[in-house]
């Protein structure tokens, strides 16, 4: 059998074992593995799996078992792995299947650390499912008194019929990342469930360093799978009409001649682009005007000067949250994490750098109420911009918190910091209790990026959170390379990332909230072309960025899974013109988009090496 | 039990390369746990376990990709994939849409797998398959992300694939040079080959032209049970169960696999003496337990008068050409690049006025040379 393309292939697979007799295969399938280098596979990797070449006959022996085993148990056993286990991060194939292998086959001996007690827990638990459920409600402040009617039970009793009350979607966190310290070198020896957590976060090679977990930026062929690299551009027109694609034409020449100083075009074209808009309906109408607007600022020199009235932006927040669901989905998937991450811990502590309104931390408080064991000791430090009426916005956010907290029987703690960025923060200001006593969960919803354009500022906020010792760091953020140095760049980049956005606000049904969340997105558009420098705060980047300066800064994620992926596009479902958002899993984050293009991304992070040690 | 299960593992093993049966196991392992004994199916599992990749405006090894909404009632995607040309190595994006400018450009219009049930255009199998596509064949590549079963049973994905095609028909940016038309092939595997056939049906009578169908282990069936059924059956990843699953999860409910949707030369099947139907490309695997249906298929088409070419790939499982790892997936490719470059020169006739052609110029050639000194 001849092999002729092995030019095609940069690691030829000796592949084919037809006519290898049976008594050396497992031979040849050793061979096979040795020949390779230890990276990944690379033809795997374009499909969307990490699997090192050295693991492959593992994994395939894993799937073999897995496979008997299905086999074996009941029709029960394997559905429950469908609707009641939570999966994560199922590129990770060896580490996917380890974990189904574990929850069907619990270990059976007793081990003396008390380890295979906490996975047979772990298996137990998912038999009992209503009582155990932890739930998490989409709440805003109008519905608290609704929902505080249901009795706990009532709402138990919703979650095991699978078409959910959606306004009460029960959250699993069978699979709860176990959070006391695992000394780092124990490996095979440690229990199943240490193990899964351990193979999630480092590689298998030597002891784990900031580089292991986040090893050098992947080979071009594993870099082209989904991962969003800082040079992928995803692309949805939504709109090809003829005038739609000459406004467009219009405002990428007129950008140009900015981006060349030749203001005498510029100027033309943004008059002409004014006379295409008009012409033009929807979405594009409106994306353009506000795209027009920030040129001709630009071009005029008019920079917009005053930031905005705080209760004006105040309310434009607050349209934008009830018109489309990013910021719900922001907040739901944050808190399902926060949720897991807080499990067990009897006074928690969260810190927020997004406050605003506050409207993320209701349904998480019900959520934390309704756990078993009762709820924790809730304490809230938020933080804000000051407001230009004097008025003490935080403090009246805090009050209303307070009261919700009473009702719901959750000893609640609260306070508010104002502040001009972020970067003015010291942890020493936060009155930080010891992490045996306080579990710490940082949030931050759109509020990091704000950051970058001063120097300094963002490796200042990270040493900061590293002070706060948090079990967990939220992050949601655009997805969008609006950040880079050249403006021709950015306005493409940017052009495209609205045109998509205000194309799904196009479905809502209150032409108010409409209009309102335009005005907001307008103010961002407007900071990325028309501001330069540190007044360019809306430096948005992409998750490939974020995560390499997390992990730069000495963070290493925690990965979101099955249960709030589930509950997120459930979520979207309720939003009208729902069909064209969607939900994706991308290594351990969760991606929100809008026909196929992902728009926000939500992930969650941990210290890469606590250095206190819970005594135990 | 555990015994005969192992016996099928290790056959299953011994034919193909192992990353591509990790491959296969895995979709298998995943189906297993998405398809309910109710007929439902957990979408939100399906979602979550499929890897994704989004569309890419610049160019990856030659070809960029994007995304259009084909049909907002019904959230119709495509994902377009085009060849980076030499003189615009990264595209504009404000120009994505620009015309074609070869004589002939084929245009793949491609429907992925998954039984009607699984996987989407941006799964991450189907978009490295069609980038794949666009560089052995100079093609522009549409592919369909057509509604899928249970929740969306027949017609919706044939209808999805007519609309497909009726859009791509009409897009000026498509039309190859040479004579103004937008040379148009359907393409799929599995489910993917069932609907081109169908849709390719649907376009007899509407006077657009399909030029070929490139059928990869169509998904077709009946309610007999055949030879290769019975013999193959739970051998190489596939069972009959799951194939009865997905034929009742995507047939109008009550009905059975004779349905002509399933079995379109069975007993409720259309005759297609005499109509104008596409010349056909079937590759067929010989290790896929529904091949007898599939070649009952080729001679239904050859019954019929009309032109179609079989390529039996004896020890092919399915899902052989999701890796470039293995003879079956370059005999294929070479195939199919043969198949969609054909349709360039028609005839032999042609042909002869071309090599006349080129020895004339050739000759005036020496001649000026002589001629000059």
């Amino acid at each position: 059998m001849k092999r002729d393309h092995n030019h095609l292939q940069p690691n030829p697979d000796p592949s084919s074992l037809r006519g290898a007799p049976s008594t050396g295969k497992a031979k040849v399938w050793d061979e096979e593995s040795a020949q390779q280098d230890c990276g990944m596979d690379e033809l795997l990797a374009v499909l969307g799996y990490k699997v090192k070449t050295s693991d492959m006959a593992e994994v395939a022996r894993k799937l073999e078992q897995l496979e008997e085993v299905m086999c074996n148990v009941q029709d029960d056993g394997i559905s429950h792995l469908a609707s009641e286990t939570v999966h994560y991060n199922p590129s990770d194939l060896s580490t996917w299947l380890e974990s189904m292998l574990s929850e069907l086959n619990p270990p059976s001996t007793f081990d003396p650390f008390g380890a295979a007690g906490t996975a047979a827990a772990a298996l137990d638990d998912s038999f009992l499912v209503p009582a155990e459920s932890s739930t998490l409600t989409t709440l805003d402040f109008d519905n608290i008194n609704r929902k505080h009617q249901k009795s706990g039970q009532q709402i138990f009793e919703e979650a095991s019929c699978s078409d959910y009350d959606l306004k009460a979607i029960p959250g699993k966190a069978i699979y709860s990342q176990k959070t006391q310290p695992q000394t780092h070198d124990s490996s095979s020896s440690s229990t199943p469930t240490n193990v899964k957590s351990e193979k999630r976060f480092k590689s298998t090679s030597g002891p784990p360093s900031p580089s292991d977990i986040f090893p050098p930026p992947p080979p071009p062929a594993a870099a082209s799978y989904g991962i969003p690299t800082a040079s992928t551009r995803p692309v949805v027109l939504v709109d090809s009409q003829e005038n739609g694609i000459r406004l467009v034409h219009a405002l990428m020449a007129c950008a140009e001649a900015v981006q060349q100083n030749n203001l005498n075009l510029a100027e033309a074209l943004v008059k002409q682009i004014g006379f295409l808009a008009i012409s033009q309906a929807g979405a594009m109408r409106k994306v353009a005007t506000y795209f027009a607007e920030a040129l001709a600022r630009r071009i005029y020199r008019f920079y917009p000067q005053n930031p905005l009235d705080h209760s004006f932006s105040d309310v434009l927040h607050m349209h934008f949250y009830e018109t489309c669901p990013y910021l719900k989905f922001a907040h739901f998937t944050a808190n399902q994490a926060i949720l897991e991450a807080f499990e067990g811990k009897k006074r928690v502590h969260v810190i927020d750098f997004s406050m605003n309104q506050g409207m993320q931390w209701p349904a998480l408080m019900q959520a934390l109420a309704l756990r078993v064991g009762g709820p924790p000791a809730f304490r809230l430090t938020g933080f804000g911009p000051p407001s230009h009426d004097n008025s003490d916005h935080l403090q009246e956010v805090g009050c209303k918190l307070a009261q919700f907290a009473k009702k719901i029987h959750v000893e609640f703690e609260y306070r508010g910091f104002v502040a001009n960025s972020l970067a003015d923060l010291d942890a020493s200001m936060l009155d930080l209790r010891p992490s045996e006593v306080e579990a710490v969960a940082v949030n931050s919803v759109f509020e990091l990026h704000k950051l970058l354009a001063r120097p300094g500022a963002i490796d200042k906020v990270f040493s900061v959170v590293k002070q706060m010792k948090p079990e967990l760091v939220t992050i949601v953020e655009q997805e969008a390379n609006h950040n880079g140095p050249v403006f021709l760049d950015r306005f493409t980049e940017s052009l495209h990332f609205y045109s998509t956005l205000f194309d799904s606000l196009e479905g809502s049904v209150s032409s108010q909230d409409k209009v309102m969340s335009e005005v907001y997105l307008g103010k961002q558009i407007c900071n990325v072309v028309a501001c330069e420098g540190v007044d360019r705060i809306e430096g948005h980047e992409s998750l490939t960025q974020w995560r390499n300066r997390l992990s730069t800064a000495g963070f290493s994620p925690v990965h979101l899974g099955s249960n709030a992926f589930k509950q997120a596009s459930m979520l979207l479902a309720l939003f009208a013109g729902g069909d064209g958002y969607g939900v994706e899993e991308n290594n351990g984050c969760l991606m929100l988009g809008w026909h196929n293009r992902p728009l926000i991304i939500t992930s969650a992070w941990k210290l890469t090496n606590k250095t206190t040690a819970i005594s135990q | 039990m555990a015994r005969r299960n192992e016996v099928k593992l290790n056959e299953c093993k011994m034919a193909v390369s192992l990353s591509t049966w990790v491959l296969i196991s895995n979709f298998k392992l995943a189906y297993n746990l998405l398809r309910r004994p109710d007929g439902t199916f957990n979408r939100h599992l399906a979602e979550f376990l499929d890897r994704k990749v989004p569309a890419n405006a610049n160019p990856v090894d030659g070809v960029f990709s994007f995304d259009v909404l084909i049909d907002r009632g019904t959230s119709l995607l495509s994902r377009i994939y085009r060849p980076a040309t030499a003189e615009e190595p990264q595209p504009n994006i404000a120009e994505l849409e620009k015309p074609v400018t070869a004589e002939v450009v084929p245009v793949i219009i491609f429907f992925h797998g998954g039984s009607f049930a699984h996987s989407s255009a941006n799964s991450a199998t189907y978009d490295t398959l069609c980038r794949r596509l666009v560089s052995l064949c100079k093609a522009v590549v549409v592919s369909v992300n057509y509604r899928r079963a249970p929740e969306n049973r027949y017609p919706c994905a044939y209808d999805d694939g007519w609309t497909a095609l009726k859009w791509v028909n009409s897009r000026p940016w498509l039309q190859s040079q040479k004579d103004s038309k937008v040379h148009i092939y359907l393409a799929g595997d599995s489910s993917g080959g069932n609907i081109a056939h169908h849709v390719a049906l649907r376009a007899i009578e509407s006077g657009i032209d399909v030029l070929g169908n490139i059928l990869l282990n169509p998904m077709f069936g009946g309610q007999e049970r055949t030879e290769s059924e019975k013999r193959l059956d739970g051998k190489y990843c596939v069972t009959l169960r799951d194939r009865d699953w997905y034929w009742r999860a995507y047939l109008p409910e009550g009905e059975d696999r004779d349905h002509p949707a399933c079995n379109p030369f069975g007993p409720n099947g259309r005759s297609l003496e005499g109509i104008k139907f596409p010349k056909s490309l079937v590759v067929v695997a010989g290790l896929d337990l529904i091949q007898d249906w599939q070649l009952a298929y080729v001679e239904g088409l050859k019954k019929a008068g009309q032109e179609v070419k079989l390529l039996y790939m004896e020890q092919a499982t399915i899902g052989f050409f999701l890796l470039p790892n293995s003879n079956h997936f370059h005999t294929v490719t070479d195939e199919i690049t043969k198949f969609v470059s054909s349709d360039c020169i028609k005839t032999i006739g042609e042909r002869i006025m071309q090599c006349i052609g080129a020895l004339l110029c050739v000759d005036y050639v020496c001649l000026f040379k002589c001629f000059l000194g």
